[in-house]
Parts: C-alpha cells; structure tokens; sequence
C-alpha cells in the first residue's frame, strides 16, 4: 500500500524552464517542467511510483497535482525540488515573517499517488481558482 | 551589438537579425537570452478594456480614470523597466500618492539594500574577470539562473590578473542544499547545507577563520576551506535566493562574515539579482526616498514599511498599476488571488496571467529589443542600449508619461 508521504519543497531556477517562460507561460513545454516534483529515490518507493507518474501535492496553501521525477542527486529523502512557478506558488502560504518574505524555499507538503489516468493541474486551472 | 535583457548580466555583446521570418545568425545568446529574444514573435499583447480589444488612447485613458479614482493605488513591478521609466513611475507615485514596490521585496532586497548602503563591500564584474581567483556561489545556480556568468565573468574568463584563469587560477565554491549544475563544476568544493542551514554555516567559516574548531559534522572539510579562503587573495561571493531566503532578518551575522573576511585578505559580494533593472529601481527610489523599495507617497511625503510590500499591498490597494511584472504568476497563491480581484492596469509588451486578469493591457515594446534606455546591471554598472527592431508599441515610459498627462 504506497504511503503519503511528507516533504519539503524547495523551488529552484531551471534554464529551460526559463527559455519556455519566456516564449509562453501558456504552454504545454513550460507546463511539463513546472508541473513537476523531484523527489528522492526513497520518496518515490514509499509513494511507489516512477518517473512520470502524478501525484497529488497538498498543504493548508492548496493542491496541485503535478508529475514526479526521480532525482539525480545525491539522497535527500524528505527534500523534494520544483521549479519556481505558478504551481508551486499554489503552494506557498500567504503568511510572513518580520522580513515579509514567503516560504518559496521551505514549502512543507504532502504527497499522494494519483490514479495512472490523472492529468496535472492545467495554468488555466490555476487561473480560474484565482478568479473563482 | 545588441543587449539581451534576459537577465541582470545584461549581455552587450549580442548579435542577431530580427526579421518578420524570426530569429537568425545569433551570436552570443544563452538559451535563456535565446528565448527571451524570441519573446518578440510569440503572446505579444493588444491593448484592451475588460478583455476587448481598444484602441491604445482608449486604454490609457481607461487607466488613467482608474488612477485618479483610486484611494489606495499600487504600483508594481518595475525590474523589467529601464530607469527611465522607472523614474516616470516614481514621478507618477508621488503624483497620486501611490505606494510604489518592486520584485526585490520578496526577492534580493534584503541584501541589495546593504549593497547599496555599502555595509556589505562589492565590486564590480569586471573586477571579477580581472581579479578573482576565488568565486563562491552561495545558494544560487549562475549556470541555470544566469547562464554566461561564468563564461563571461567568474570562471572561465581570462583577466588581466588572471590569465591561467580556472585551469589554475580560479576556484570555484558552491555551497547549496543541492547539487545543482553550478555545485557539479566545483565539485572540489561542494557544501551540501541542510534547508535553513546557512546561517550555521557562517558561523563555522567564521569559527575557522578565528582558529577555532567549526561545530560542523565535517570539521576537516571545514578547516580546509578556511585554509583556502584565508589563502585567496581576492574573492567573491554570489549570494543567490537560496542564501537570502534562508538568512532573511539574520543577514548581519553575512555582514559579519564578510568583515571578518576582509580583515584577512579582499572579499566582495555581488547579489544574484535576476530582472535585468532591479537594481536600477532601487537605486533610484533610494536617492529619491532613503529606501530601496515598499514606499507610499501617501499623504505626500515618502513612508517606509512592510505594510507598502506587495505581499500586504496587493491585499489592501483598491487598484494596482502593474509593469513589466507577471505578479498573479510570481506571488503566493492567497496573495496572488487577491490581487487578481482588483482593477489591474497591465503594462506589458506579452501575455501572462497578470494580462489575462486585468482590467486594461497596455502593450509596451519590448526593451533592449524594439525600445533602448538605460538600466544597472547587478554589480551596479550603467548599461545604456539602443533597440534593434523598429516597433509601433510605446516604450513603458512614454506609456507612464501619457498616462500621468492624462490625470
Ligand atoms: S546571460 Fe542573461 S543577459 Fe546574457 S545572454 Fe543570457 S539571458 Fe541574456
């Protein structure tokens, strides 16, 4: 039975993602490296998943579901990795600190498996629960 | 020559031919600049009210009635402008009272201010070419985030000083909570910190430095980059956001480190800014108010505070000016929903979720490709540039100065 399973994301900047930004933020190249999660390979066992796979990443913020790929790093189990977008911001709660600075590096999630036929979260989604 | 205002290195060196066909015989682009430069074929913006498509007079005077009208005006974004049009939007604040921010409140603020102030020494990137043998990128990712940082500035180059450059001469130190593809170079010298860690960290360099055993689990690996820091003879640190985010209001024990640092040998520090004209913002709103960034002019005189940060501004502004910025993309979702809400005036040469929100888009020509103008690159050197596309859309400061004149 595959665990939910707990993380902490941490966003990051990625030159392709960046190139797909800056030619469309409304396309399906700059939707598939920011609907994404990479997680440790220990993560993607209790989860039993692989690459590709959706999951569905929630926390008090909102919910995404967006597609896991397992990382190349060294093992960081509990430390998961997205790019900076509008995914990941659905993530980061409204509240600061004294600098007035949002969690953008220390987003505490939790991960579950979607069934195999689930789509990730499309920006036009994210958009409509903005507006909604 | 052109220059790429992809990212905050501001590339002068670009050459490429822009014809209605696309892109061709580009010289010098990083991907990243590649794609920014492309950005002139794709999601380009019409002018619109409501989401029909007006005029451009109609829209600016649309904008200009939802500025007048407004009790708590915002105006935002301003890292993707040149300085010129910057100081129309400074102008344009204290004219309507509004509380003006920038990208560098939730981004680099907290440390370009120190920058600025110089509490925290800097150098330019040229002294880096010309001088560094040891670069530290501390939380940032030059290789992804800004592409032709190393091969223009911080490693691969050869200075005047220099010229074994980082086949001998040049270290490379990456300290970061992952390997990204800039730690894979400095493999040598790779520092895996725990989220959060940073502060730890510079509490080790500064215990090795004093001679003291560093509280870390690899005293070794510790010592031996005192050894090296304490043998550098001109170093520099690239903070990146992953440092900033992670010190926050703990960044004097960074400017401590740096003192303590500088006691020993020469060490700079030049933030990672992202927008090409971040820096420009905040050094003028500075020489215009005392403070970088999170002004009000309401009430006449300027207000410092984190109540004129765009994270509580969005929430309480009764309508927002936005420039150059894609805020309903880059802000927490609550904020992000909050700001949608509002009447929203986008100035914007593309599409983006914030064009899509708003009440009036105003297409603007893109700068450094279809307008010129002046911004600061992220080690504070003035790059002025020429356009080199003929285009009909307004520059953003013409589109500032017709809205101003028309309230
Ligand atoms: S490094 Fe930055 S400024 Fe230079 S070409 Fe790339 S995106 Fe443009």
């Amino acid at each position: 039975m595959p665990e939910e399973v707990e993380v902490t994301i941490v966003t990051v900047r990625d030159i392709f993602q960046d190139e797909a930004a800056k030619k469309s933020r409304f396309s399906l190249e700059y939707e598939k490296l920011s609907a994404l999660i990479v997680l440790d390979k220990q993560d993607m066992a209790r989860l039993a998943v692989k690459d590709g796979q959706k999951l569905l990443v929630k926390n008090d913020a909102g919910s995404v579901i967006i597609a896991v790929k397992t990382s190349a790093d060294e093992a960081h189990p509990g430390l998961a990795f997205m790019n900076n977008s509008p995914w990941s911001n659905q993530l980061v709660a409204d509240s600061v600190g004294e600098c007035s600075i949002p969690g953008f590096k220390s987003i505490k999630a939790k991960l579950a498996r979607m069934e195999e036929t689930a789509n990730v979260t499309p920006i036009t989604e994210l958009f409509s629960r903005m507006k909604g | 020559m052109a220059t790429c205002t992809g990212c905050s290195l501001l590339c002068e060196d670009i050459e490429a031919i822009v014809t209605d066909g696309g892109l061709s015989h580009v010289k010098n682009l990083c991907r990243k600049g590649h794609g920014h430069f492309q950005a002139v074929f794709t999601e380009r913006t019409e002018p619109s009210i409501d989401g029909q498509k007006v005029d451009l007079e109609k829209a600016i005077l649309a904008a200009a009635e939802i500025l007048k009208n407004a009790k708590r005006p915002l105006l935002y974004g301003w890292s993707n402008s040149t300085l010129e049009a910057q100081a129309a939007g400074i102008r344009l604040a204290e004219k309507i009272g509004a509380t003006i921010d920038d990208t560098s409140s939730f981004c680099q603020g907290l440390l370009m201010e120190r920058i600025i102030a110089g509490t925290i020494p800097t150098c330019t990137l040229d002294d880096v070419r010309n001088f560094a043998d040891t670069s530290i990128f501390w939380g940032s990712d030059p290789s992804n985030s800004h592409p032709r940082h190393l091969s223009r500035f911080s490693y691969y180059p050869r200075g005047d000083k220099r010229q074994k450059s980082y086949e001998e001469e040049r270290t490379c130190i990456a300290v970061d909570v992952r390997k990204s593809a800039t730690a894979q170079l400095c493999s040598n010298y790779y520092f895996r910190l725990a989220p959060g860690g940073d502060a730890e960290f510079m509490e080790a360099i500064i215990s090795v430095l004093d001679g003291k055993i560093p509280k870390v689990a690899d005293k070794k690996k510790m010592i031996e980059l005192g050894t090296l820091l304490k043998k550098t003879e001109y170093g520099v640190i690239f903070p990146g956001l992953g440092m900033v985010y992670s010190m926050q209001d703990r960044m004097d024990l960074f400017e401590r480190l740096m003192a303590r640092l500088n006691e020993i040998t020469t060490f700079r520090a030049i933030p990672m800014v992202g927008h090409y004209n971040m820096r420009g913002f905040n050094e003028l709103l500075r020489e215009k108010t005392g403070f970088i960034n999170r002004v009000s002019f309401k009430g006449g005189a300027a207000a410092h505070g984190p109540e004129n940060s765009v994270l509580s501004a969005a929430k309480s502004c009764d309508a927002a000016l936005v420039i150059g910025s894609d805020p309903l993309s880059s802000l927490p979702f609550g904020t992000a929903r909050a700001l949608s809400k509002k009447p929203i005036i986008a100035i914007d040469p593309r599409r983006s979720l914030t064009t899509d929100a708003a009440k009036v888009v105003i297409p603007s020509a893109l700068s450094g490709m279809e307008a010129g103008g002046t911004a600061v690159r992220m080690d504070g050197v003035k790059i002025r540039f020429e356009p080199i596309i003929e285009s009909k859309r307004p520059t953003d400061e013409e589109i500032l100065t017709r809205i101003m004149e028309a309230i």
